[in-house]
């Protein structure tokens, strides 16, 4: 099958924001059902790097490739591709004036043509399955930050993705309501899907990841597995960051 | 779970008064209120010395005639000013749409139509349809030589309101409904404008207040709505004081009830979107 094509690729990957040299020549290859975990300090260009993959954030130069298509630049074949990534934000972006079931069967319905009812019974099954099937007909200002995040993770779902981007999924969450959004991700990579994930939350960086990139200054400066990089980061940049974040 | 309360922004605004300040604004709403009904007084104390309360001048209001024949005026301004505020409706959006067009030159077409029809006072548009169209062989009847000016105005002002509604709209709704493979006409339609028009209902119901009033342009081309009715009759009772009375009552009960609609329409809209609980700073 295709176990040699990268799910997504980065090849010589750079950006800017004006001055700031966000992503400098990243090189990165994800394989199909493998989960890599990016850390890193505010700032590094961890989030900006998960964002280039559905062209959310656009880039200088270099090529994404995702299963071996290059990322197109704009119209029909864009959206028809972003249509096959997930993405999990930060601050949940859930449709505020539509129903946590309308959210998850908006893009089925919307933009597969999918049968508005086959969407519905695909939707509440997910809803199930994350645990919020019955807030199904709420409006998301009336869920807890851990409940939209899920139902978030659902909308996403819905579109059968074939790889999902994770960038923050917890960082504007209470801290009790974080491991219900971890365990959700933790069964969705022990069902192989393909992920990327930018997150802060170390043991469970150790717990999901095949591998961890440590990323500072827009650059990719370890890869390894989360063993080898937790108990022996290579760079004083990367070892200066655990210790900073072991003081918890 | 109930609805949260929308919190007044009075209160975010000031703080609670104490003991000291409530005094000061017991006193001095005793005082105001002391000076506006010496003021009434006065006015009532000069129509008397001028004779405006005699009984000539309000007679006419005890006939059914009289109130009929402003009923109708007021159908008259109802209908105008409901079939403009429809095309501003309609026209503002367009006007909105193109100026958010990805295609330079129709931005360009659409922000100086709407500037145009923003800056320009709606009586030169009345006199345009009225003086210049006849002109060039275009007579329309009196009722959209009103009414046209009366949308177009507003639409001018519809397009930037709902321009500022859409861009109100939260970034991350937009980039939710892109990550999903939404084209930009649907994620307009579908997330964008039925959020922007949340925001912005109380606003478009507000700028009804201005169209009302514009439509008291028709006295210029006789169409008869509720003002150019009341100079009819003036005309016949040679009661000028009494009817223009009446009427700027009758326009303030209007306006007052359009703006009541909007603040209800805010408060019902404004819970489903805006859970203040949890707003963290």
């Amino acid at each position: 099958m295709t176990e040699q094509i990268p799910a997504v690729e980065f090849r010589h990957v750079d950006k800017h924001f004006g001055k700031l040299h966000v992503l400098r020549d990243i090189n990165l290859s994800i394989m199909p059902g493998e989960v890599v975990v990016v850390i890193g300090p505010s700032g590094s260009g961890k989030s900006t790097l998960c964002r280039t993959v559905n062209r959310l954030e656009t880039i200088d130069s270099g090529e994404i490739y995702i299963h071996g298509e290059l990322l197109p630049e704009e119209g029909k074949a864009l959206a028809a591709m972003r249509s096959k990534v997930g993405m999990v934000f930060q601050s949940f972006n859930l449709f505020a004036h539509k129903t946590v079931l309308d959210n998850v069967t908006m893009g089925p319905t919307q933009v597969l043509g999918v049968k508005k009812k086959e969407a519905e019974e695909q939707a509440m099954a997910l809803l199930a399955r994350v645990g919020v099937a019955d807030q199904a007909k709420k409006v998301p200002a009336q869920l807890s930050g851990g409940q939209q995040q899920r139902v978030a993770i659902a909308r996403s779902l819905a579109m059968r993705p074939e790889v999902m981007l994770f960038d923050e999924p917890t960082s504007a969450l209470d801290p009790e309501m974080i491991n219900e959004v971890l365990d959700v991700i933790v069964e969705l990579a022990r069902e192989g899907m393909t992920m990327m994930v930018v997150t802060h939350e170390m043991g469970f960086a150790r717990r999901v990841a095949d591998r961890v990139l440590f990323m500072a200054d827009g650059v990719i400066l370890e890869e390894a597995t989360p063993d080898e990089f937790f108990s022996n980061p290579k760079t004083d940049r990367a070892r200066e960051f655990l210790d900073s974040i072991a003081g918890h | 779970m109930s609805a949260p309360a929308v919190k007044p922004i009075r209160d975010s605004l000031y703080e609670q008064p104490g003991p000291k300040t409530r005094r000061r604004i017991v006193v001095a709403t005793g005082i105001a209120a002391v000076l506006v009904l010496i003021g009434i007084a006065l006015i009532i104390r000069q129509f008397y010395i001028t004779g405006q309360l005699d009984p000539k001048y309000w007679l006419l209001f005890t006939r059914w005639t009289t109130w009929k024949f402003l009923l109708t005026g007021f159908m008259g301004t109802l209908k105008s000013a409901f079939v403009a505020g429809v095309l501003a409706l309609a026209g503002g959006l367009i006007l909105m749409w193109g100026r958010l067009s990805k295609i330079t030159p129709v931005r360009w077409v659409a922000r100086a139509i709407t500037e145009f029809f923003r800056g320009v006072p709606s009586l030169l548009f009345v006199y345009f349809f009225f003086i210049v169209m006849p002109t060039v062989g275009i007579k329309m009847d009196s009722f959209w030589m009103i009414t046209l000016p009366a949308a177009m105005s507003a639409a001018g002002a519809c397009a930037e309101v709902f321009r500022a509604g859409v861009n109100a709209v939260p970034a991350g709704q937009v980039e939710a409904a892109k990550s999903l493979g939404m084209s930009k006409t649907k994620t307009m339609l579908l997330i964008q404008l039925p959020q922007a028009i949340r925001f912005v209902v109380p606003t478009l119901i507000s700028q009804l207040v201005i169209v009302v009033k514009d439509t008291t342009l028709a006295y210029v081309v006789s169409y008869a709505d509720l003002l150019q009715n009341g100079r009819v009759l003036i005309a016949n009772y040679d009661a000028l004081v009494s009817v223009y009375l009446v009427i700027a009552i009758i326009y303030i009960v209007l306006n007052y009830l359009i703006n009541k609609a909007s603040v209800a329409i805010a408060n019902r809209s404004g819970v489903k979107l805006i859970d203040v609980s949890k707003v963290s700073s």
